[in-house]
């Protein structure tokens, strides 16, 4: 499959890559492994790609200040197999591992999985339970928001025309902490069929804090309120895993149905919360 | 695939029937339309570019409105075709008071083909919910400017 015609550049600076998205139907174009499918599809048909995969220093993955700063173009391998990420930030490390295959997360950026914002993309729900947050720029403007006001819809996010994602910002995680991302891929595309990322931290016994992200379920990732409240006020794993679907909307496809999505989630949470509980200490 | 579901919007079950019927309320508010334009009685050419994300596709067919009871129901059916695919939509809307305004109820069927449906099915449920959901948040906002305008 050959795509329509179109018009290419590969800026060498961040300020060349804003100038250039700037005028009109322009597409971003970092790992290509969501966008150069679609094209070769004829699904998407941009008149002007700007790749930003040569502007450099933007694959950083650097912690300065109890602040884990990922550049928009680092690779989903970058990401499983940063020392920094893994010592500080291990949750989204561990949700990197599961995306794709080996060529995907080669090629596959943490900027364009998010700016793409399939709803059964993986870093959603991790990104979710970190409470991340998400830098983007303009020729214009440099603002910063937070997971949960980034992912709107499926395929809508709160990127403005003109704007990229710059980097993603995360709290280091404390090293008490217990994480865990469980996931049911799906068997043709891996995409999450269900994926369930957990944050746990205990002071004695008690679970202090719970922070749950769930994607593949609904129509965007979500986080699961009612579940985290539910830990943090002592209930048992099996009690809060089953509020996870609670009044969610859930997804159906030929693999799945909702009821049997909803059924996923409320098993898998409990199998995340129940390695993150121990990992904790 | 079956979708259904139900919304409020802010006007009487009379207003809500004239406004769901109305091509240029219509053509307003479903997701990338630009234009419907009358070619029969109840029945509307509709041009249509749908953008989400990265995929973006141009969608030529017609808009019909069969089955009128009046200020109750009636049914809306609209079939697209382009290069990417195609898509027909069959539903009867249930129209009935409720406390703030009209419930409008759907009942219907959606069926998508071609590529879009090869590469897309695992999305097609999502993303039909979110268009159905964006039509009728058009249409709130839409009732109240008239509203206002009329006032």
């Amino acid at each position: 499959m050959i795509p329509q015609e179109f018009d290419y550049s590969a800026p060498a600076t961040l300020q060349e890559a804003l100038q250039l998205i700037a005028g009109g139907d322009r597409k971003v174009l970092a790992g290509g492994m969501s966008l150069v499918p679609l094209m070769k599809l004829r699904l998407a048909a941009p008149e002007h790609v700007v790749d930003i995969g040569r502007v450099p220093d933007l694959n950083h993955i650097t912690e300065t200040g109890g602040v884990v700063h990922i550049g928009a173009t680092a690779t989903h391998h970058d990401l499983e197999s940063s020392p920094v990420l893994r010592g500080r930030c291990p949750l989204l490390a561990e949700a990197a591992s599961h995306i794709g295959d080996t060529q995907v997360r080669n090629m596959g950026t943490i900027g364009g999985s998010i700016a793409h914002a399939d709803p059964a993309a993986d870093y959603p729900a991790s990104l979710l339970a970190l409470e991340a947050k998400v830098r983007l720029v303009s020729a214009k403007s440099d603002r910063t928001v937070t997971a949960s006001d980034f992912f709107l819809d499926p395929f809508t996010t709160a990127i403005e025309p003109g704007e990229i994602v710059l980097e993603i910002l995360v709290n280091s995680e404390e090293p008490l902490e217990g994480y865990r991302y469980e996931k049911v891929p799906h068997p043709a595309s891996g995409f999450a069929v269900v994926g369930i990322a957990v944050r746990i931290k205990k002071s004695g016994n008690k679970i202090s804090l719970a922070r749950i992200g769930v994607t593949g379920l609904g129509p965007r990732a979500f986080r699961a309120t009612q579940a985290e409240k539910l830990l943090e006020s002592g209930a048992d794993i099996a009690k809060a895993a089953a509020a996870v679907a609670e009044g969610q909307e859930a997804n159906s496809d030929l693999y799945a149905s909702a009821d049997y999505r909803r059924q996923l989630a409320r098993v898998w949470a409990a199998r995340a919360i129940t390695t993150a509980v121990s990992r904790a200490s | 695939m079956n979708i259904s579901g139900s919304y409020v919007i802010p006007v009487s079950p009379e207003r809500a029937y004239a406004l769901l019927q109305d091509p240029v309320v219509l053509a307003k508010c479903m997701p990338g339309c630009d234009a419907l334009e009358r070619i029969g009685e109840n029945e509307f050419h509709m041009k249509m570019k749908m953008v989400l994300a990265s995929m973006s596709g141009l969608f030529d067919g017609k808009v019909r409105i069969t089955e009128p009871q009046p200020y109750s129901s009636f049914r809306l059916i609209v079939e697209g075709s382009g290069k990417i695919g195609f898509m027909k939509g069959d539903g009867l809307l249930t129209l009935s008071p409720a406390e703030n305004g009209a419930m409008v109820s759907y009942d219907g069927s959606v069926e998508v083909g071609g590529t879009i449906a090869a590469v897309g099915q695992r999305l097609l449920d999502t993303t039909s919910r979110m268009l159905i959901k964006r039509f009728f948040e058009k249409l709130t906002a839409e009732t109240s400017a008239s509203a206002e305008g009329a006032a």
